[in-house]
């Protein structure tokens, strides 16, 4: 390898290093506060890393993993992202009685998962980074055994993944069988000469599909959803939610755009079914439900079948709509998990909607950034998630996809519905229970100023998205 | 210094934010400091702006400030950006300085109100949206700016929030303003849809090219707009609500439903012109409302007995005066007014103010009379401002600004006798409820003591806008006294020129019968509320008398009619019609979601091997479609 | 094979036979990736083979873990015992 190559992998090198020292440290010294600021710190140096990095790419190190634009706009929304839930962390494990140290390695080996998968351009990698994250995950899920949600949660999430990644491999496999080729790149020559073996290749990307389907939670994969989102601490949950179906949805489009998969009759009509299912039935399921995080893990199936609309437009436009929206909903998920696991107590999540009853008149800054969010995600203007929809919107409008858009748009005014629904609780001014019947517990400053630098990033790509806009474009060099 | 305008608005904007955030934390002194600071600066930046303007006028009289893209998707462009020109100037240098003023005299008429950060948060976010609304180059930001001042408007109505009463009047407004928003959005999306821009310079000079003279979608779309613009400016038949909207603290009064938010009507016609030069129904519309309203919000005005409701009616009688200049194309004449109101109306509520601080909070002008020695001040304030809003000649702004809306009415081609008759006796009215007002608050004997002394924190204001009612006409005049149009040359570059048409006399001889009119209505309002107390109320205690007042008090029985007319009929068809076919779409929905629901819910079973199975069979389903095709 | 750990899966109650059944589906992968690396005549098959083996050990690792946890609390291998969370 030569030094190129170890500029380019310089972020995800600082990444490993930094959860190799936390390790350490924990050995040596166990500390909460130090270990939160050596994760800081590392992700902090990662993300400084992004620029050396970016003066040498494109390039492929190794034959497993492509660092591009794209590969590093991605790294940069993982480290983010990963600092926040660290940042949002630490007041919520110091309410609990656990070991809490560990909890910061496995969620940086998480985040190296992800980065994995997003530089994935070969099955090997790709396999790799996703179990990287999948391992993480369960433990993660688990990890306040006290609960018995939480080991439930656990115990769904390892099963089905597993099964999952099992249909993912032998997908893989089928498609290695009849193409004779793992890298993605090299697949599309197959592909698109057509060769004899064409039905076990796409019977291979079908089996595929269920891998990628169980990661972004899409409909019929999508089962799984609620109960882990309810079950894993408020900050795993923030974790699932965001950077790993970041990543996926940055490995899905790698994969089938590199790969000249998306080109084909037969994965165009699969995607089409699963958004437009995806959009409907998390929606629906989200109406009339009572608990938070179910409600945020229903309207989450809901809107990664809006990403897969960008998906489904395709070409440059579609791809960097469904990057835009994919920044705002991380962005808008880390903020509305943040809430709730800045509410939350040593006994259970603040995951009942009866817990935000009356909540602005009782903590108005926090109720603000959540309602700022909800607004986000119900796509009001002048929020990070109104630009992401209407950018989706123009691409669908692009490539002419009527249906999807009317699907869209009904299955965003269903959500407006029960989103509202919790804002109106918010501001309820009836029946606000007392500090006595709900405790709210106090707001960790460091988790505080997190939620309020989210809130700021949402209105900013809200009414100012320029830049990033202009950096995704840049970065969708990586995919054409 | 162009490149500053951003600023303009941008620095309210920001007041307002750390007033919001800060402010419950934030001693009283500090938030007064960010409030009037804010203002200032951008009145300075504005006047600097106005100076280069004069100076080194922009290429083509106006200069557009990009500032970033919004919005983008292949030919369709949406931008944050501002456009000055001579009529945005003018107005952006009217409410940043009247602002500043009323923010100065808010610090002390608010000192020890315990909403105090909160009330210079929402005064902050009102002029920054103002300001919005007036330099917004496209459809979008005016219309970003037209709701921001709706919602400010909203909330200070509605300050002192623990009177339901105040909610209620806030609501009212807030709805009735509703009514006008709905038929300017529909006209707005008439023109985006039409002429396929939102920029509103493309816009207008696309309707030049596109429609005819006397065009249909002119004329819907004009007659959309004016609807939004009557429910802004409180004119005929939408003007219910600004008479009640003076529940909100005195100053907001005065810079909001007086000198600024009202006259957001009149900008918007103003911007609009070339729509309305194209639809003369739609102009005559304007002018009709104009006149129609300028009478009947007079007659309201002369019965009422709270000071605030006066000048309340007395507003929209005005911004009626400026509908009619705007109805005859005396357009330069109708912004004119709208600078010389701003002062005098401004001046009038602040020196309300200081007659409400000091009464106690007591506003029947019955229960006050003789206060002309105890409180000097109010009382010059009141006789210039009075004077200015009556129109006395020669020394007062409002006498030149009035006199040219009342010249272009029965000169301009647009005109006619009628409509400069009807303004004429607006005049009468005007000088007579004014003078009604002065004599029966400040001469006659005195009822009650005032206690309170003001400060001069209160004081300088009055004085600043004092001298502005007077020297603020004369900016432009009129040809029988040298002939000087400065101001009406300065807009020339936005504005057409007022047309000249056929008058059946002569400028001096219009006038004269004006300046008749003023004098009659002083004099009838010396006799009757001065020299001969008991013949006003012995006339408002006969029958007919008894009759009349009641009519006009409750401003022509408008408020019974609506709630005759809409209140209760919408009620009672909502009450009796619960299940009518409208409806069933909307259970049946409701029924279908809710269906769906509780079916999709069944799939939730919290069984992990179900889980599995539904893996399984989406994976079956998804490889026998690849199999299929 | 493959199929063989999918009923496996879908049909055990017991969660130590699950984690087996999951173990199976792996391994036919595996199997079918070394298959196809002889067909084609490359180590890539065999490669990702033992990336398969030692994911799956880790895997099963923390599953036996959780296992383990859940005995404790439910005093079942049950997986239906643990579903508590739903609709």
């Amino acid at each position: 390898m030569s030094s190129a190559d170890f500029t380019a992998l310089l972020p995800l090198i600082v990444l490993s290093a930094t959860s190799v020292v936390v390790m350490m440290a924990i050995a040596f010294h166990r500390n909460h506060r130090l270990t939160v600021f050596l994760s800081f710190a590392g992700l902090a140096l990662s993300f400084w890393a992004l620029w050396p990095a970016a003066s040498v790419v494109p390039l492929q190190v190794t034959p497993l993993l492509v660092i591009d634009r794209f590969s590093l706009y991605y790294f940069g929304l993982i480290f983010a992202a990963t600092a926040a839930i660290v940042l949002m962390s630490y007041g919520y494990l110091e309410r609990h009685d656990v070991r809490r140290e560990e909890f910061y390695i496995l969620v940086l080996v998480a985040a190296l998962g992800c980065c994995v998968l997003v530089a994935a351009d070969h099955f090997i990698s790709f396999f790799l980074g996703l179990e990287i994250l999948s391992v993480t995950l369960y433990a993660l899920s688990a990890y306040l055994t006290e609960r018995e949600i939480a080991l439930e949660a656990g115990m769904k999430y390892l099963v089905l993944a597993a099964a999952s990644a099992a249909f993912l491999l032998f997908g893989m496999a089928l498609v290695y069988a009849s193409t004779g080729t793992m890298s993605f790149p090299q697949i599309a020559n197959d592909l698109l000469s057509g060769g004899a073996a064409h039905i076990w290749v796409l019977a291979g990307v079908a089996f595929m599909v269920t891998g990628f389907g169980f990661k972004l939670a899409v409909v019929p994969f999508h089962l799984w959803t609620p109960d882990v989102y309810q079950g894993a601490p408020a900050p795993v949950t923030a974790l699932i939610a965001s950077i790993s179906k970041g990543a996926m949805f940055a490995v899905l489009l790698r994969f089938f755009y590199q790969s000249g998969a998306r080109d084909l009759h037969s994965t165009l009509l699969i995607f089409a079914i699963i958004a437009i299912s995806s959009m409907l039935v998390g929606n629906l399921l989200a109406l009339f439900q009572s608990n938070v995080k179910r409600i945020l893990a229903y309207s989450s199936i809901a809107h990664l079948g809006y990403l897969l609309v960008a998906f489904e437009a395709g070409g440059k436009m579609g791809a960097a709509a469904g990057t835009f929206y994919l920044t705002a909903y991380v962005i808008t998920t880390l903020g509305a998990f943040g809430v709730i696991t800045a509410l939350s107590s040593s006994g259970r999540d603040a995951e009942d909607i009866e817990d935000y009853r009356g909540l602005f008149w009782r903590r108005p800054i926090i109720a603000t950034i959540f309602t700022a969010m909800l607004f986000s995600l119900a796509g009001i203007p002048l929020t990070a998630g109104f630009l992401g929809k209407f950018y989706t919107v123009a691409a669908g409008a692009n490539s002419s996809l009527w249906s999807m858009i009317f699907v869209l748009v009904v299955a965003s005014v269903i959500g407006v519905f029960y989103y509202l629904r919790v804002v109106v609780a918010i501001f309820a001014t009836e029946n606000v229970p007392s500090d006595a019947e709900r405790p709210l517990p106090a707001v960790h400053a460091v988790g505080g100023f997190t939620l309020c630098a989210l809130a700021v990033v949402l209105i900013w790509l809200g009414v100012f998205p320029h830049p990033v806009l202009d950096a995704i474009h840049r970065a969708m060099s990586g995919l054409f | 210094m162009f490149h500053l305008l951003w600023l303009v608005p941008a620095i309210p904007f920001a007041g307002a934010a750390l007033l919001m955030i800060f402010g419950p934390r934030m001693a009283h002194r500090t938030a007064a400091w960010i409030g009037c600071c804010s203002i200032g600066i951008s009145a300075v930046i504005s006047m600097l702006i106005a100076w280069q303007f004069l100076h080194q006028p922009p290429a083509g009289g106006s200069y557009t400030q990009h500032l970033w893209t919004w919005m983008s998707v292949a030919n369709f462009h949406l931008g944050i950006s501002f456009y000055l020109d001579a009529l945005s100037l003018i107005f952006m240098l009217v409410v940043t300085f009247v602002s500043f003023f009323i923010h100065v005299y808010s610090s002390e008429y608010m000192r020890g109100d315990e909403g105090f950060s909160r009330f210079f948060a929402y005064m902050n976010l009102f002029v920054a949206s103002m300001l919005v609304l007036l330099l917004g180059s496209n459809l979008l930001l005016l219309y970003l700016g037209w709701e921001g001042v709706g919602v400010c408007s909203y909330l200070l109505i509605g300050f002192w929030y623990t009177d339901p009463k105040n909610g209620l009047a806030a609501q009212k407004a807030f709805i009735t303003t509703r009514v006008g928003d709905t038929a300017m959005a529909v006209g707005l999306y008439l023109l985006f849809r039409q002429l396929g821009t939102l920029n509103i310079q493309s816009l207008m000079q696309a309707a030049q090219h596109q429609w005819p003279h006397g065009s249909v979608y002119a004329t819907a779309a004009g007659l959309l707009l004016l609807g939004g613009a009557c429910g802004k400016s409180a004119q005929l038949p939408l003007q219910t609500w600004l008479p009640d909207a003076m529940a909100g603290p005195t100053p907001t009064s005065a810079l909001i439903h007086a000198a600024t938010m009202v006259t957001a009507g009149v900008y918007l016609i103003a911007r609009t012109h070339v729509l309305y030069s194209l639809a003369p129904t739609a102009q005559l519309a304007v002018a009709v409302v104009g006149a129609a309203t300028l009478i009947a919000a007079g007659f309201a005005a002369l019965v009422q007995d709270d000071i605030k409701r006066i000048l309340a009616y007395s507003t929209v009688s005005q911004i009626g005066y400026m509908f009619l200049g705007l109805g005859v194309g005396a357009w330069t004449a109708a912004i004119f007014h709208f600078m010389t109101h701003a002062f005098f109306k401004a001046l009038l509520f602040l020196a309300s103010g200081m007659v409400i601080t000091s009464m106690h909070h007591e506003q029947n002008i019955f229960k006050m009379g003789g206060l002309r020695k105890e409180l000097p001040l109010a009382y010059w304030a009141f006789v210039i401002g009075g004077c200015s809003l009556a129109g006395l000649p020669l020394v007062t702004a409002g006498f030149y600004s009035k006199g040219l809306i009342l010249w272009g009415a029965l000169s301009s081609p647009v005109g006619s006798a009628t409509l400069w008759f009807f303004g004429v006796i607006g005049v009468l009215m005007t000088s007579l409820y004014t003078f009604r007002l002065i004599f029966i608050t400040f001469h006659g004997p005195c009822h009650h003591k005032p206690s309170q002394k003001t400060g001069w924190l209160m004081g300088v204001p009055v004085i600043v806008l004092m001298t502005l009612s007077v020297v603020g006409g004369f900016v432009e005049l009129p040809s029988y006294l040298g002939n000087h149009p400065w101001f009406t040359n300065f807009l020339q570059s936005a504005l057409p020129a007022t047309a000249e048409g056929h008058a059946p006399l002569t400028e001096l001889g219009a006038e004269g019968i004006v300046v008749l009119a003023f004098f009659l209505g002083l004099g009838a309002a010396w006799f009757f509320f001065l020299q001969r107390r008991e013949l006003s109320e012995s006339m408002a205690g006969s029958g007919l008398g008894r009759a009349l007042h009641r009519w006009w008090y409750t401003d022509w029985g408008m408020d019974w009619l609506y709630d005759r007319l809409f209140v209760r009929p919408v009620g009672w068809f909502s009450r009796t019609n619960k299940k009518d076919a409208v409806d069933l779409i909307y259970t049946g929905t409701a029924a279908v979601t809710r269906s769906g629901w509780s079916s999709l819910r069944l799939t939730e079973t919290g069984r992990v091997r179900w889980y599995a199975t539904a893996l399984v069979v989406g994976t079956v389903i998804f490889v026998l479609i690849v199999a299929l095709l | 094979m493959f199929a063989l750990g999918l009923i496996g899966l879908l049909v055990r109650r017991n969660l130590l036979f699950i984690l087996m059944a999951i173990e199976v589906m792996l391994n036919a992968s595996g199997l079918a990736f070394v298959s196809a690396g002889a067909r084609w005549g490359q180590a890539d098959g065999q490669v990702m083979f033992l990336f398969i083996l030692t994911v799956a050990a880790a895997e099963v690792a923390v599953g036996l873990a959780l296992l383990l946890r859940l005995y404790h609390r439910f005093h079942s291998l049950d997986v239906d015992a643990a579903s508590e969370m739903r609709g």
